[in-house]
């Protein structure tokens, strides 16, 4: 009897699958016979066969419930192992979804606002912010985009008898018209000079209970008396995310915004049919005809529109970027030994299971099924560890929530982390490719030896990230001990806002107070900040340097002497410090030589070097820029200034009296809180110290996986082993003997891990240098001290699992299997 | 009450005629002898599965015999759902069909 052709009888099991396709392939034999063997016929029917696959009735995976269930039913017998794994799991995954969140809100968030595509930002090259003359010429003359600006400030809101410290935007009446953030009782501003405020959903729910009479209530701000006229929308917590504002203000309700205020955000939407291209078109017009002004400061300084995805503070962003880079990788390096981890525990799984894999193999499972087998399982584990994740993920994002107040940039004490859809989207995504990651990590032959290769790269990994965090924290505190150049005790800062005149009566009222020795003023606080600029001559390159407006007597009372020359006399002139006069004119006396002082060419100014004082060191960097110091007058500008007083006693004492006092000086002078110097030195240094925080959770992280996977591979050897210790024992071998057995395999394996880890180390560790403000990454102490801390762990780790191994009872041992 | 296609009142039919010996090949020769229509093995099956789905049918596995080379048949039998199914049918079709006299003679 003729055969019916092997490949469409193979195509015919393939498309009917399972029981049955020997059931078809059969029917279609004897109707082959029947029909006298035309092959033209068979294949015909085996293509129709594909009716039978597609029919809604049959599953397109057969077996895949199957296999589901043989997962669940295993796991259910051996819960510790599994449990262990989405443990493990579940907190990688919880760090890294807070990462992403912030990569997120960094870089990708849009504004939760209706159809946010067509919101952009006007903005220049050197900065953010418009004159608010600016914004009223771009409001009145923009034809394909409407703007709005707002600008950000905190301040204290009086609600009956409670103070709060808020976080606010002052906007323009067609805030709630051109953004459209939505609003959920009742409306935005109808104009810019409505006595109201409308409040955050959050700050509505959290600090007046969700009131829901509040529509009418009266608020107290900037001593300006403000009616609730709505509420936001629960999602919309203000125009520059990921900072949150608390409520949102008119300009025309604070007189100390608007036309005498500082510079605020000018943000657009696009008019209905208008493109990008030709708003752009628009605003490079306008821009020009506003640039060529006279009065303009802007001549160099086109204005661009961006769209807003993510932070748009610049120098937010800067100032996250590297430690975000550093997380993300060390994020990776977590979510890496997790997943070992996890391949770890399968690997040992898999031995146990070796015979029920041989046997399935015999009766005719191939390798993909079986790797399908094994996976169904892992994304058991992965599923409930994306569950527990998000637990986690909630728990890390509350814990930086919670160390945000330690940040002294105003705006960030609005950041909000946490898990939103789209984070949690990526949580779920990510769980199944570890999950398949670790199935195919745990697949193949060779189990003992593959387990103890994962966790000698478990110990090498969570090795570097140890000497990673040792180096931080030596740098730390390497920077906190070290001499800024100027003095700190009781000095307290005040940090003012406003015209020359406002400033001046602001010092005269400070000296006038008792308790206060002396008082001067300063542009910036903590020594010259960056934002200048200088020429040699009228032809020479301009170089940005660091600058700083003082009042003269700010060298005497901050101690910082002058080392040639003398302070200002009134007459022009400008101090440079030691790097400068040595950078500029080496070799030579810089006294009475000029300098060309601003960075827009057509308006600098020229003041000879009257003289030399001593560096000060931005304790931030260990080489000192070169810097200039100016007279206030000259160098004033739209900056907010600090007053410095010299206090008799405790700096903190005289802040509220100072306040107060201040306060009443003038309408113009907007008074902001007050820290003592050396504070604020502290919290400068909080980057680094965040920095070490961060690597140093992450990094004990890793050593607790690293620390479990340790502790399952002695457990593992310890199961594997019985018979073997059974026998040595019966023969004579002491507990102390077979416990240091088990040790020594441990001691081992963290020997070669930490080999490798300061190999590895020693390759990155170059990553930290721009971290660790001149030390360098070498330093002996954090290698040795490292490596001696992992020992001690994998003493600990192992310790457990080999004790167990002196309680085989030898009789038993040797008949276990 | 499922409302039942044509073709799966033609399989429900032959497998009720066919009894006991209810298996793939009779059913499709069923078909193709009584009522002429071609039909192949695939929208056959599919609709034998879509029937089981519905459980207007059950199957079982029987033993292989050599000329299906050693391959096991599947074989079909109508539920007491699938019985009152046709009936249902039946009734519709006679209903619609009472008093109708087609041109030619035929008459119901």
């Amino acid at each position: 009897m003729p055969e019916p052709p092997a490949i469409a009888e193979r195509l015919v099991r393939w498309l009917v699958g399972g029981r049955d396709a020997d059931a078809v392939a059969g029917d279609l034999r004897e109707t082959y016979h029947a029909r006298g063997g035309s092959a033209l016929w068979y294949w015909g029917q085996a293509l129709s066969c594909a009716a039978v696959r597609f029919s809604g009735h049959r599953r397109v995976l057969p077996g895949l419930g199957q296999d589901f269930t043989h997962a669940l039913r295993s796991i259910r017998r051996n819960p510790g192992y599994a449990l262990t794994a989405m443990l493990c799991l579940a907190l990688a995954l919880g760090v890294n979804t807070t990462l992403f969140a912030l990569l997120d809100s960094l870089y990708f968030r849009r504004l939760p606002v209706h159809d946010a595509g067509r919101l952009l930002l006007i903005q220049r090259t050197t900065t953010p912010f418009c004159s608010w003359r600016e914004y009223l010429e771009f409001r009145d003359r923009l034809r394909t985009l409407r703007a709005a600006s707002t600008v950000m400030f905190s301040g204290e809101a009086h609600v009956g008898p409670r103070t709060y410290g808020v976080v606010a935007e002052c906007v323009s009446g067609n805030f709630g018209a051109v953004l459209q953030p939505g609003i959920s009782a009742g409306r935005w501003f109808a104009s810019d000079t409505e006595d109201a405020v409308v409040l955050s959903y959050g700050f509505w729910k959290s600090k007046l209970n969700g009131d829901p009479g509040v529509l009418g209530r009266e608020i107290l701000l900037e001593r300006a008396r403000l009616r609730v006229i709505g509420v936001g929308s629960s999602t919309f917590r203000g125009a520059f995310p990921p900072f949150a504002s608390d409520l949102w203000v008119p300009t025309g309700a604070l007189p100390s915004h608007g036309p005498s205020g500082p510079p605020v955000g000018v943000i657009a939407r696009l008019a209905p049919g208008s493109t990008r291209q030709s708003a752009d078109a628009e605003i490079r017009l306008l821009d020009a005809g506003l640039r060529a002004d006279p009065g303009s400061a802007r001549a160099n300084d086109p204005a661009i529109l961006q769209p807003i995805r993510g932070l748009l503070w610049r120098r937010g962003r800067r100032v996250l970027q590297p430690v975000v880079s550093l997380m993300s990788l060390l994020c990776a390096a977590v979510l890496l030994i997790a997943c070992v981890n996890v391949a770890n525990l399968l690997l040992s799984r898999a031995a146990v299971r070796e015979r029920e894999l041989a046997i399935r193999t015999a009766l005719g499972a191939s390798r993909w099924r079986l790797f399908r087998a094994r996976l169904a399982e892992s994304l058991v584990i992965a599923a409930g560890a994306a569950v527990l994740g998000v637990v986690a993920g909630e728990a890390a994002g509350r814990a930086l929530q919670a160390a945000v107040p330690s940040i002294p940039e105003e705006g960030f004490r609005g950041l909000a982390f946490g898990i939103d859809a789209r984070t949690a989207l990526f949580l779920f995504a990510a769980s199944p490719l570890s999950a398949f990651f670790f199935t195919a990590a745990s697949g193949g032959r060779g189990h003992a030896r593959r387990r103890r290769v994962y966790s000698v790269v478990q110990v090498t990994l969570s090795l570097t990230l140890l000497v990673g965090t040792g180096l931080l924290l030596r740098a730390m505190q390497h920077v906190e001990r070290a001499d800024p150049g100027f003095a700190q005790e009781r000095r307290l800062a005040i940090h003012l806002y406003g015209p020359p005149a406002a400033l001046r009566m602001a010092l005269d009222r400070a000296r006038s107070l008792p308790g206060v020795q002396d008082a001067t003023l300063a542009s910036s606080l903590l020594g010259p900040d960056s934002g200048g600029c200088a020429a040699l001559s009228a032809a020479a390159p301009v170089r940005r340097t660091e600058r700083n407006t003082v009042e003269p007597n700010y060298f005497a009372m901050m101690r910082v002497p002058i080392l040639r020359g003398a302070g200002f006399t009134g007459a022009p002139g400008v101090l440079v410090n030691e790097t400068m006069a040595r950078a500029s004119w080496p070799g030579d006396d810089p006294l009475g030589k000029p300098l060309w002082i601003g960075c827009d060419a057509a308006q600098r100014t020229v003041a000879p070097v009257v003289g030399v004082v001593r560096d000060t060191t931005w304790a931030l960097d260990p080489v000192t820029e070169p810097a200039y110091y100016l007279p206030l007058d000259e160098g004033g500008g739209d900056r907010p200034v600090s007053l410095i007083v010299r206090t008799a006693g405790e700096p903190y004492e005289w802040s509220r009296p100072l306040i107060e006092a201040l306060a009443m000086v003038s309408p113009d002078l907007r008074v902001y809180d007050a820290e003592s110097i050396a504070d604020a030195m502290r919290l400068a240094f909080w980057e680094t110290r965040w920095r070490a925080a961060l690597l140093g959770s992450l990094g004990a992280l890793a050593i607790l996986l690293a620390a479990i996977g340790l502790y399952g591979v002695v457990s593992c050897s310890v199961a594997q082993r019985t018979r073997e210790i059974g026998v040595r024992m019966a023969i004579g071998a002491q507990p102390v003997d077979v416990q240091w057995m088990f040790l020594a395999e441990a001691l081992r394996l963290t020997a070669i891990g930490v080999a490798a880890g300061l190999v590895l180390s020693a390759a990155t560790v170059r990553l930290l240098r721009g971290f660790l403000y001149g030390l360098s990454p070498f330093a002996p102490a954090a290698f040795v001290g490292a490596s001696l801390a992992w020992v001690l762990i994998a003493m600990l780790a192992s310790w457990w699992p080999a004790r167990r191994a002196t309680r085989v009872d030898p009789l038993t041992a040797l008949k276990y299997d | 009450m499922e409302r039942l296609g044509e073709f799966e009142q033609l399989v429900l039919l032959a497998v009720m005629r066919l009894t006991d010996g209810a298996y793939g090949v009779p059913i499709q020769q069923e078909i193709e002898e009584r009522a002429g229509r071609r039909v192949t093995v695939g929208a056959l099956y599919a609709t034998l599965d879509r029937l089981e789905g519905k459980r207007l049918l059950e199957s079982w596995f029987a033993d292989p015999t050599p000329q299906r080379g050693g391959r096991s048949k599947r074989y079909f039998r109508l539920t007491a759902a699938g019985e009152s199914a046709l009936a249902e049918s039946k009734a519709a079709y006679d209903r619609m069909w009472r008093g109708v006299r087609l041109k030619g003679g035929s008459r119901a």
